[in-house]
């Protein structure tokens, strides 16, 4: 079901007529500005968006600023990493809308999605229970375990998804060129256009190889 | 470090970013990543489709590679953007035209489901040759480039 939105979205939606019409997903995957516009602002972005949450994550490690107290810290510093957020999420759907179906059937892009969506629970997480003693350790240079614990999981979850964001752009592991199962399984490649092919074991191979 | 010496160091550092690494960025993904540059192609063959897509057009060309069998093959170009500067644009690449493609195969040779290579540049039949590739990506250095230097 959700594919079929994709199909939809990416073939359909905002398609005139006539021989050379495109939909409005393949008009932007073939702009010759616009994409590498969004894909460059994407990029650079993320020196706003990570670079000021792994500052804020740094402080409730207490690894930096240990002498400054954490909403000194998280007050100037994460209205920048919201603001850079936005602009990630927003480029992010953009550059996802130029190529649905293509995001949809890669295994990177599945296994951001889930760090991701980790890296949110994480933060809606200590944001409704490990804030509400806050007073006590404000001013604290070593936090108490369960925050440090929490930051130490955002930092990490944000570093899975920018390392898996940036594996998409390679084709090792195609729908349709011959990869192990669990890779045809994990991104649904039976569904796919170029569908799902196996790749023999490494032992079969090697003898039809010789 | 204390704010005052912090924000100039993280200004002067994004400035750098900005000058020295957005040209690098330029290339979607490094060329060692993807291809060979010990096996270059020469593919001498029919348009069959080419994709006008970012960040790398897809020129798909029927054509005897290695193996000398005629089958499918995608070569990757630079963005449309890049192309088009370089003088392809649709009109010069339409299904059908005969071209000859200087390129490097894929690492993955298993030519499955089509085989791929990195193209370098294109001879149409009019004689003309033109660049078709991404500067600076890190792909041998074998004067198809102009603006290798």
């Amino acid at each position: 079901m959700i594919r079929d939105f994709l199909v939809w979205l990416q073939n359909d939606l905002g398609k005139g007529v006539g021989d050379t019409a495109q939909s409005w997903s393949e008009a932007l995957l073939g702009s010759l500005n616009l994409w590498s516009l969004l894909e460059g602002t994407h990029l650079l972005t993320l020196m706003l968006f990570a670079g000021t949450i792994f500052v804020v994550d740094l402080r409730l490690l207490g690894v930096t600023f240990r002498r400054t107290p954490i909403s000194v810290v998280s007050d100037r510093v994460l209205p920048l990493t919201v603001a850079g957020f936005a602009l990630m999420v927003a480029t992010g759907s953009a550059l996802f809308f130029a190529k649905p179906l293509f995001y949809y059937h890669n295994i990177w892009f599945r296994a951001k999605l889930i760090f991701l969506a980790a890296a949110m629970i994480n933060i809606t997480v200590f944001h409704l229970r490990a804030q509400r003693n806050r007073l006590a350790w404000d001013a604290a240079p070593t936090p108490p375990l369960t925050t440090r614990t929490m930051a130490a999981l955002s930092l990490l979850s944000w570093l899975a998804v920018i390392i898996l964001g940036r594996f998409m752009a390679y084709d090792w592991l195609e729908c349709g060129k011959p990869i192990p199962h669990w890779a045809n399984v994990m991104q649904a490649c039976k569904a796919s256009e170029k569908g799902a092919v196996e790749r023999l074991p490494l032992t079969k191979l090697q003898v039809r190889a010789s | 470090m204390n704010s005052r010496r912090f924000v100039p160091a993280l200004l002067a550092s994004g400035l750098l970013v900005a000058t020295f690494g957005v040209p690098a960025a330029s290339a979607h993904h490094a060329f060692a990543a993807e291809f060979d540059g010990k096996s270059p192609v020469l593919l001498r063959g029919k348009v069959t489709k080419v994709e006008w897509i970012n960040p790398h057009a897809w020129i798909h060309v029927m054509s005897a590679g290695p193996s000398g069998k005629v089958q499918e093959w995608m070569v990757e170009g630079g963005t449309p953007n890049t192309l088009l500067r370089s003088g392809v644009d649709r009109n010069s690449l339409k299904p059908g035209t005969e071209i000859v493609v200087r390129g490097y195969q894929s690492k993955d040779k298993a030519c499955a489901p089509v085989c791929k290579a990195n193209g370098r540049d294109v001879t149409f039949p009019d004689g003309r040759k033109l660049f078709i590739g991404s500067s600076g990506t890190g792909a041998p250095k074998d004067g198809s480039d102009p603006n290798d230097k």
